[in-house]
């Protein structure tokens, strides 16, 4: 899949036409009179998009005195570190202007807040990686291969996408109820599973794919599985990028689920951990400094995870909005 | 006349198919492919929903105790009293619809004309859209816990912290039961936005750039073309950012969950200015665990949808036809 220096550039030419296109400047127009300040709202809106990030970074370095004053400094007066960890801190004191840091709360649990990453991270990628496989082999099934009650069986998985996850919400705790799956990882993987847009997605993708190009393997003797694995993975390869970084955010941010199948804080998953963090100490001003910190941790990941696969990302928006 | 086409006696060798190659040209692989997807979406995706659907119209709670609280059918008795007699319910059902309105149009209008402004492919326009994009990576969780802080009701609150600088009182933002929806519609549309923009930047970048140069020969000017080349044929993004829009509005939870608690330990905040369907849904099943009840509201949320997305395609139809 090597391309040539020079098809990279006429590429890049065209996404760039492509970009251009529908954004013309017609020569003969005059500017209008306000055009010189037409941007200011925007950078107004700008600033509300990026006030409650600063404002989570930068509290997330203040002390417990500085947030509590009024009206609120926009810049910490001093920067420390006391809401991750504060080595003040002695619980067996009590001391007005110490709080436990972050990683110092949680203490029932092992390893404290640095379970939940962990919790969080591998429920994240093993449905990531489990659900894209098994979506994957569906989808090139679907689309390539001619076998009974095939339009039956897309059909109700298509259908299935109409109806509000929420309504299979109450019948998928029984059965993690009844399986004794409650509190476990199981709970939180096995049902995430089957995902019926990936398959949707899939699918479409490879309607673009010639048929010839499987034909030709099978002709030469090719197996199914030789042909999924070397010939259609690897031609399904952006598609499946796309579904992994959206599959992945979407685990990473998962609320109300886990919120449900969680019954004790060693099994909770990030978000959850939030909410517990801030129902445990909301009336405290000083708790918010701590929440904030393990907000920022939290959005941390996804978000870089978002800059380096920006790309991808936004091609994949596009793909599966417009088509 | 006689049949020259084929010689009598020649017979055409008909293989029987074997095995799985009756049902499917590649033979068994094809169900080894399909098989962990289909099985898993049975148990996780088809059953829940059946299941919930019988539920539906059942007493049904976790214990199911003959004598303490007995299970049985109740008929449409839940969708009934659901329906007919449920006052918070109905409140619940007005909220959303409210709020369901507010962040569709304004979302729509957010995107739209962000999409508009950042359009140019300018470095600065480059650095707008990730800005504003990157709420729809964040932990929804992560962003509701500094609203909440922006909106607390006391000094310590950041709006009232800066709104004291100006000499005004603290305001009880999130227990003004006026204020609850507005604040609600502002968190999605600063959520929502930017999602909206990158599927309208894409449908922007496909339209044709020759079609903007034939109307500028033709005299048109820059709204002309904004109403007789862009509008039109951005018509499908919008069709998709209205449905997709509504469908995820109408499953509003998070916010809810954690800004508007009650003192009963229920959701919904004072007077339940706050309360929206899945919520209500969530209180039902998982505080009180009336689960035949809640899978009842679950199903209106499913007929509420289904319905408003029949009717947002019929009507963009009807209105394509017009023309």
């Amino acid at each position: 899949m090597s391309m040539t220096r020079a098809e990279k550039r006429q590429e890049r030419r065209n996404d760039d036409l492509m970009e251009k296109s529908g954004n013309f400047e017609n020569p003969f127009e005059k500017k209008g009179k306000f055009s010189k300040y037409s941007r200011v709202p925007l950078y107004l809106l700008t600033f509300v998009m990026i006030a409650p990030y600063y404002w989570m970074i930068t509290s997330s370095f203040k002390s417990v005195k500085e947030l509590q004053k009024v009206p609120p400094t926009l810049i910490p007066e001093k920067w420390i570190l006391g809401n991750y960890f504060d080595t003040n801190y002695d619980p067996t004191l009590f001391q007005q202007d110490v709080l436990q840091g972050l990683f110092q709360r949680f203490t029932k649990v092992n390893f404290g807040f640095f379970r939940f990453f962990i919790n969080s991270t591998f429920i994240t990628i093993t449905i990531t990686l489990l659900t894209l496989l098994i979506g994957s082999l569906a989808a090139y099934v679907v689309a390539k291969h001619r076998f009974k009650a095939k339009r039956a069986i897309y059909l109700v998985i298509i259908g299935s996408m109409m109806i509000p996850w929420q309504v299979g919400l109450i019948p998928g705790f029984l059965l993690v109820d009844d399986l004794g799956w409650l509190n476990t990882y199981m709970a939180y993987i096995i049902p995430a599973l089957p995902k019926a847009f990936i398959v949707f997605f899939l699918v479409q993708y490879l309607a673009s794919i010639p048929d010839e190009l499987i034909e030709a393997a099978r002709i030469d003797g090719a197996r199914e599985w030789t042909i999924y694995f070397r010939i259609v993975l690897p031609l399904l390869k952006p598609a499946m990028i796309a579904m992994m970084i959206f599959t992945a955010i979407g685990e990473w941010n998962n609320f109300l689920w886990p919120l449900i199948i969680t019954q004790s804080q060693d099994m909770a998953n990030l978000p959850v951990a939030l909410a517990l963090l801030k129902n445990s100490g909301s009336g405290n001003i000083g708790t918010q400094g701590v929440i904030m910190a393990a907000a920022l941790l939290v959005s941390l990941p996804t978000i870089i995870l978002y800059f380096l696969t920006q790309r991808h990302f936004i091609r994949g928006i596009a793909l599966s909005g417009i088509k | 006349m006689k049949a020259t086409l084929a010689k009598p006696n020649q017979s055409y060798t008909v293989t029987k198919k074997k095995g799985f190659y009756k049902f499917s040209d590649s033979g068994l692989s094809t169900y080894l492919m399909l098989a962990p997807f289909v099985i898993l979406f049975l148990i996780w995706a088809v059953y829940p929903v059946l299941s919930s659907l019988r539920l539906s119209f059942m007493r049904y709670n976790a214990i199911c105790d003959p004598d303490l609280s007995p299970c049985g059918s109740v008929g449409f008795g839940n969708y009934t009293y659901l329906i007919m007699q449920d006052s918070r319910f109905h409140k619940a059902l007005l909220n959303t619809s409210l709020y369901v309105v507010g962040a569709v149009v304004l979302g729509l209008l957010a995107s739209l004309s962000l999409a508009i402004a950042l359009q140019a492919d300018t470095r600065a326009n480059r650095i707008l859209r990730v800005i504003f994009f990157l709420p729809s990576v964040t932990s929804g969780i992560a962003v509701v816990l500094v609203w909440g802080w922006v909106f607390r009701g006391d000094d310590i609150g950041l709006l009232n912290g800066f709104l004291s600088v100006l000499g005004i009182a603290p305001v009880e933002w999130l227990a003004t039961p006026s204020l609850a929806i507005p604040i609600l519609i502002f968190m999605s549309m600063w959520g929502g936005a930017g999602f909206g923009m990158v599927l309208f930047l894409a449908g922007l970048n496909a339209i044709p750039a020759m079609y903007y140069e034939a109307a500028v020969i033709d005299g048109a000017n820059r709204r002309d073309r904004f109403r007789y080349i862009t509008l039109p044929l951005l018509k499908p993004v919008m069709v998709y950012v209205v449905i997709t829009g509504t469908i995820g509005a109408f499953q509003i939870f998070e916010g809810v969950y954690l800004l508007f608690p009650t003192s009963v330990g229920s959701i919904g905040g004072l007077k339940d200015m706050a309360l929206m369907i899945v919520p209500y849904l969530y209180d039902m099943g998982f505080n009180r665990f009336r689960l035949g009840y809640a899978s009842a509201v679950a199903w209106i949320l499913f007929a509420i949808i289904f319905t408003i997305s029949l009717i947002n395609i019929k009507v963009t139809k009807s209105l394509e036809d017009l023309r």
